[in-house]
């Protein structure tokens, strides 16, 4: 099963402060260790929400409203992707994550839709097109 | 650059239910746009948060929560990683996206190594850029 993990944030890295080498020392460690077990997928750190924007969408109207956001600590500032057997294991592996924050955080994990749990409304064309682009950007 | 999409949930992905076939034919026409102009280098979909869970960093404590979440229009049913020159290019990709009434998507930044300055010495870069290549080369 595939999963995102959201590195919920805070008003540290809405700050935008950067992270200490050992915060970084330890989180490359922990890296290590999900890539050496076959569990990462992806991953990324998101720049703070002032660099960002949102889009919203109205029928056939489109609005813009620029960053930052207040909700900080509904906004995502890093994911994984991970291959795991279970949302069990995957939640042992989130236990296992050094502290992402200098204070308290939440991590978040959510199960990922596969193309399977779409049924009937997914054709086969459309499964066979989608699996085609997915090769096509190197995806497994 | 690398700019993440964030798609905010709303009831009825929350309650599960699936879109039309009309709107994943028109979704399916774009991603194969996105894969074909290069802009698209990853994109999922969540299950609701009645499948997932988050966990509480404090100190060495750890706390879980199950899934459901309550603030629904600050929650993620999905996600793309895009390519781009500039972010208001990601902008206008965005307003192009088939979603219709009441949706709003979220457009952030990724870091790149060298947005963390010193605190990434050579030894974590080339750790870095060693774990993605290995990711990569399972993935593949």
């Amino acid at each position: 099963m595939r999963f995102m993990v959201m590195v919920k944030a805070t008003k540290d890295s809405e700050a935008g402060a950067p992270p200490t080498r050992e915060l970084l020392e330890a989180m490359m460690a922990y890296n290590e260790e999900l890539v050496k077990a076959g569990i990462m997928k992806g991953g990324d750190g998101l720049q703070p929400s002032s660099k960002g924007a949102r889009v919203q969408f109205d029928g056939s109207k489109r609005s813009v409203v620029d960053g930052p956001f207040t909700e900080t600590k509904e906004l995502v500032a890093g994911y994984w992707l991970w291959e795991c057997a279970s949302l069990d294991e995957a939640t042992a592996w989130v236990k296992r994550c050094p502290n992402p924050m200098p204070g308290p955080s939440e991590i978040e994990i959510r199960p990922l839709f596969e193309l399977a749990d779409f049924g009937e409304v997914v054709t086969p064309e459309a499964a066979a097109a989608w699996d085609r682009l997915k090769a096509e950007v190197g995806q497994g | 650059m690398r700019v993440m999409v964030l798609v905010k949930a709303d009831k009825d992905s929350e309650a599960g239910i699936m879109p039309s076939e009309d709107i994943l034919t028109k979704m399916g026409a774009y991603n194969e746009e996105l894969v074909k102009a290069g802009v698209m280098l990853a994109g999922e979909g969540l299950h609701p948060t009645s499948k997932g869970l988050r966990m509480r960093f404090s100190g060495s404590e750890r706390t879980i929560t199950d899934g459901p979440f309550a603030e629904t229009k600050e929650l993620l049913c999905g996600f793309w990683l895009w390519q781009v020159k500039s972010f208001a290019e990601a902008v206008e990709w965005l307003k192009r996206a088939p979603f219709d009434g009441g949706t709003e998507i979220e457009l952030r930044p990724v870091f790149e190594m060298e947005d963390f300055g010193e605190a990434l010495t050579p030894e974590l870069r080339e750790q870095e850029d060693r774990l993605r290549a290995e990711a990569a080369k399972r993935a593949g």
